[in-house]
């Protein structure tokens, strides 16, 4: 076992862009997976036998499941190649200043230390496999509300935990499912008590380091009733020289008449596999909203879901993806209407460029019994070079007659008169093509909180560079 | 290999692994050109290499044919080529009552158990070069009319399994061929009647016209309810010359106990119209796999279908718009209603190859819900890999419009009556793009009769 293996050991410093910071993980589980790591990550945790046994469950479930072979391509992801477990501290961190120098530069070279200035309440931000900071704003506190690392949460909320943990996204729903329920590390335990009204969104950033490591956060969100929150991940990676790999699991609760909002704004390194499964499970009136941004990796596939169990419950998806060389987005949402008078709205906004392509892919389910439900898919795809591809896949399964559902997907490239008129106006074609585009993702992008859209914006910006003549 | 019998006996005994198969016998009593012999017995081969799609399979998923077991039906007896042409009046009831206004059709043939008994085709076509026969007699007579036309369909992987057994059982086929320049004024109707359970029909349709042609064609399959289980395969190779204007009917009004599969490739070339229509309306099972090929620049596809199930049936639509060529346009629009424990699928995909700009793809699929439950599932799917097009789908899962239930009610109907009413008129909007009155009435009629207005 390579006790205090550092990351010279592994050839970072040939990462073309320098951007590698000396960090010194504690531990490090081998290359690959087995029984034996899921049992070192176990006792790693000091977790109790429960979990120990669920990672175990999880671990032949993974292993019984084939490999999808719809979506992307994931014929060059090795699963040996991948380190499962790497823990780069020892404790959590309390404060932005006890968080070590090598970190805080990475987090810098990323703009979070604005982030965390400006609106930053709470911050889970994972370095590797598990939270190195972790503050939380005094209010909130007062409210009752609970943000954690999961292991804290595990420590700390273990009924809690035990009651939630697994019920949205058991280890049997799909192959990566199963593998994170058996080497899951990292990620949040958020509880907001009944009634709690939180303005400031709870933030988590992620981050991933090492060559060759799997990144496997779980998250658990209880939304109690009547409450309302809004929980932000981002994600950003440098870039390696060989394939990364990431794996998230994210479950939410959202009880009787509660709110929540999970935004996500991933943008890995175009060498990483971001497959995840994202769900929610929303009860009577309760409203769930996902607000799901796609820009970076190489592959991801990742279809955030609106469990609507309760009478009344509503879930509403925003997608938006972003392709450009080399890349394939695979993403859109599921909606499944089990209860009666629920109501769904599937927003998908995507643009792909140079080589880059973008598929929707999603599901409306309804039930029989769910009566009066009412569903919406609108998908709309940007195309900017004639090398790029865009697919729409979605599947709708209608089993009640009481039910109206509509879907609707349009292909387009900006339009020459778009381009016209704006250049008429005085902006050069690469400021008139920006502006087309993001006009096209402004549905979604006025959704996101200001630093989000700001950030969206001068993505666009920079990726628009260059992409005329 | 120059005796066609010894080719299929060879055929036969090659095949270790089936044997007591009662098809792989079938093959072996077959006297027909080489040509024709060996396609069958290629296809066999494939079909005993493939397995059978499962539902694990994206393209079988939602249309189960685990229970579905060929080697329980007896083929029909092969055309021979030379057909009975008897007149109206010496044919079975039931065959010449469907002949009951047909007098003005350019071309007419009646099949009953995939024998014909029936032939005709305006003389003065004839003389323009244009040939209505049998496969069979083509493949003797104008061989060079199937040259790299018959069986040359790219079907896909998914399909392949049904294809081959389709090829390889042939019942019979109906080739039309139009010359250039020529146009058929009236359609070309063939009806084919089954009326015999446990058995296996397979009839194959030829369309070659040249170029500037014009022609309709409309097929119907028509049988009683069937006690015991009939195997209905079905396929259509369509090659429209540049400029040609063809529109393609197939109206599946079987009785209950049909399983139906068809396979339908449509090939258009540089500046032609397509249109097609499916209507599905009987059998336990019907399934149209419909594929227009787009590969001449500035073609046109329509392509459209209506389905009404009851009882237990199953409907399930795939359908592939395939743009390979720029400038060119497609629009599907399929529509469908369901009551009872029926179910339909309809899964459609615009696929645009690189460098097929300027496209114009749309692709609708609407789904009237009638009764608790029926289910309807819907996948309009879009691959996109050229940049300057416009494409578009849309789906929708609904009910009759209580608003207009209520005014109709109001003006005395029953609930019954003024559902089937709503439901004729979401069928209209497809009806009314099918270019020829007759034809039109037909369906119609045809529609009505099925849901019972």
């Amino acid at each position: 076992m390579p006790h205090n293996e550092t990351v010279e050991g592994l050839g970072l410093d040939e990462y073309k862009y320098h951007f590698v910071t000396r960090d010194k993980p504690v531990f490090k589980s081998r290359k690959g997976l087995s029984e034996e790591v899921v049992r070192q990550i176990s006792a790693h945790k000091e977790e109790p036998e429960w979990m120990l046994d669920f990672r175990l469950r999880a671990l032949k479930i993974f292993e019984s499941k084939p490999m999808p072979t719809w979506g992307g391509d994931l014929s060059t992801l090795d699963l040996d190649q991948i380190y499962f477990y790497i823990r780069p501290q020892d404790r959590m961190q309390r404060s932005w200043d006890e968080v070590p120098d090598e970190i805080k530069d990475t987090f810098e070279r990323l703009g979070i230390p604005e982030a965390e200035r400006s609106v930053l309440a709470g911050v889970g931000a994972q370095y590797e496999s598990e939270m190195v900071y972790h503050s939380l704003r005094e209010e909130w506190e007062n409210q009752g509300v609970v943000f954690e690392s999961i292991e804290d949460g595990l420590k700390m909320y273990p009924d809690l935990f035990r009651e939630h943990f697994a019920t949205v996204i058991p280890p049997a729903d799909n192959k990566f499912a199963a593998l994170n329920s058996a080497v899951w590390s990292g990620g949040s335990f958020v509880y907001i008590p009944k009634g709690a009204k939180i303005d400031i969104p709870l933030q988590a950033y992620f981050r991933v380091n090492a060559e060759r490591m799997g990144q496997f956060e779980r998250t658990i969100i209880i939304a109690d009733e009547g409450s309302e929150a809004h929980y932000i991940e981002g994600c950003t990676a440098p870039q390696y020289s060989t394939e990364s790999f990431h794996s998230g699991v994210i479950e939410i609760i959202v009880k009787r008449n509660a709110r929540f909002r999970y935004t996500t704004i991933q943008n890995w390194s175009n060498n990483m596999y971001n497959l995840v499964t994202q769900r929610a499970m929303v009860h009577e009136s309760a409203t769930m909203e996902w607000l799901d941004g796609n820009l970076g990796s190489k592959l991801t596939m990742k279809y955030p879901s609106c469990f609507l169990v309760g009478e009344g419950a509503h879930g509403e998806v925003l997608s938006i993806a972003y392709a450009t060389d080399g890349q394939h987005q695979d993403t859109g949402g599921k909606v499944v209407h089990v209860a009666p008078h629920t109501t769904s709205r599937i927003t998908s906004k995507s643009i792909s460029k140079g080589t880059g392509r973008s598929s929707y892919r999603g599901l409306c389910k309804v039930y029989e019994g769910a009566v009066g439900s009412r569903s919406n898919v609108e998908c709309d795809a940007l195309l900017l070079d004639e090398t790029s591809r865009t697919d729409t896949y979605p599947y709708i399964e209608i089993d009640e007659n009481e039910a109206t559902i509509g879907h609707e997907a349009t292909v387009s490239k900006v339009g020459e008169e778009q381009l016209f008129y704006l250049m008429s106006r005085g902006l050069a074609e690469e400021e008139a093509m920006a502006m087309v585009v993001r006009g096209f993702i402004e549905p979604i992008a006025k959704k996101l909180p200001l630093e989000f859209a700001i950030e969206l914006n001068r993505l666009i910006e920079l990726e628009m560079e260059g992409s005329v003549g | 290999m120059a005796d066609g019998v010894t080719t299929a006996r060879e055929a036969g005994e090659t095949e270790a692994g089936v044997a007591g198969s009662r098809l792989a016998a079938f093959l072996e009593t077959l006297d027909e050109p080489a040509t024709l012999l060996e396609r069958r017995r290629r296809a066999w081969e494939r079909y005993t290499e493939l397995p059978m799609p499962t539902r694990k399979s994206e393209e079988w998923r939602y249309t189960d044919l685990s229970r579905l077991d060929p080697e329980s039906h007896v083929p029909f007896a092969p055309e021979s080529g030379e057909e009975e042409n008897r007149d109206a009046g010496d044919l079975p009831e039931q065959a010449a009552r469907l002949l009951e206004g047909m007098e003005a059709r350019s071309a007419v043939a009646v099949r009953v158990d995939g024998r014909t008994l029936h032939r005709r085709l305006d003389p003065a076509l004839a003389e323009r070069g244009v040939v209505f026969a049998p496969i069979r007699r083509v493949a003797r007579e104008r061989p060079e009319l199937l040259a790299e036309r018959l069986y040359t369909s790219d079907v896909s992987p998914m399909e392949e399994k049904l294809w081959s057994l389709h090829v390889a059982m042939l019942t019979g086929g109906d080739v039309l061929y139009v010359p250039d320049g020529v146009r058929v004024p009236e359609p070309v109707h063939v009806l084919r009647w089954a009326g015999e359970g446990d058995r296996l029909l397979s009839t194959h349709t030829l369309l070659v016209t040249g170029r500037e042609a014009e022609v309709t064609w409309v097929e119907e399959y028509l049988s009683p309810d069937l006690e015991s289980p009939l195997l209905s395969l079905s396929g259509l190779e369509l090659f429209a010359g540049d400029g040609a204007t063809v529109h393609y009917l197939s109206l599946q009004r079987y009785g209950r106990g049909v399983k139906h599969f068809s396979i339908q490739h449509l090939l258009a070339g540089r500046d032609t119209r397509l249109s097609g229509l499916n209507v599905n309306l009987g059998g336990d099972l019907a399934r149209d796999d419909v594929t227009s090929h787009l590969e001449g620049p500035g073609s046109e596809s329509e392509m459209l279908a209506l389905w009404f199930g009851d009882g237990t049936q199953h409907f399930d639509h795939h359908t592939l718009q395939h743009h390979a060529a720029p400038h060119a346009y497609s629009d599907l629009l399929y529509k469908g209603a369901l009551t009872d424990s029926a179910r339909s699928v309809f899964r459609g995909l615009i696929r645009v190859d690189r460098g097929a700009q300027l496209t114009d793809a749309y692709q609708t699929n609407r789904n009237l819900l009638l009764s608790k439950h029926c289910h309807a599932t819907t996948l309009p799917n879009l691959e996109i890999e050229a940049d300057d097009v416009r494409c578009s789908h849309g789906a929708t899962v609904g009910q009759v419009d209580e608003g207009m239930l209520f005014y109709l009610m109001s003006r005395g109907l029953t609930r019954l009556t003024a559902e089937r009413l709503l439901v004729f008129g979401f069928f209209d909007e497809v009806l009314e793009r099918v270019p020829v009155e007759g034809v039109r009435e037909r369906l119609r009629d045809a529609i009505g009769s099925k849901i019972g207005l």
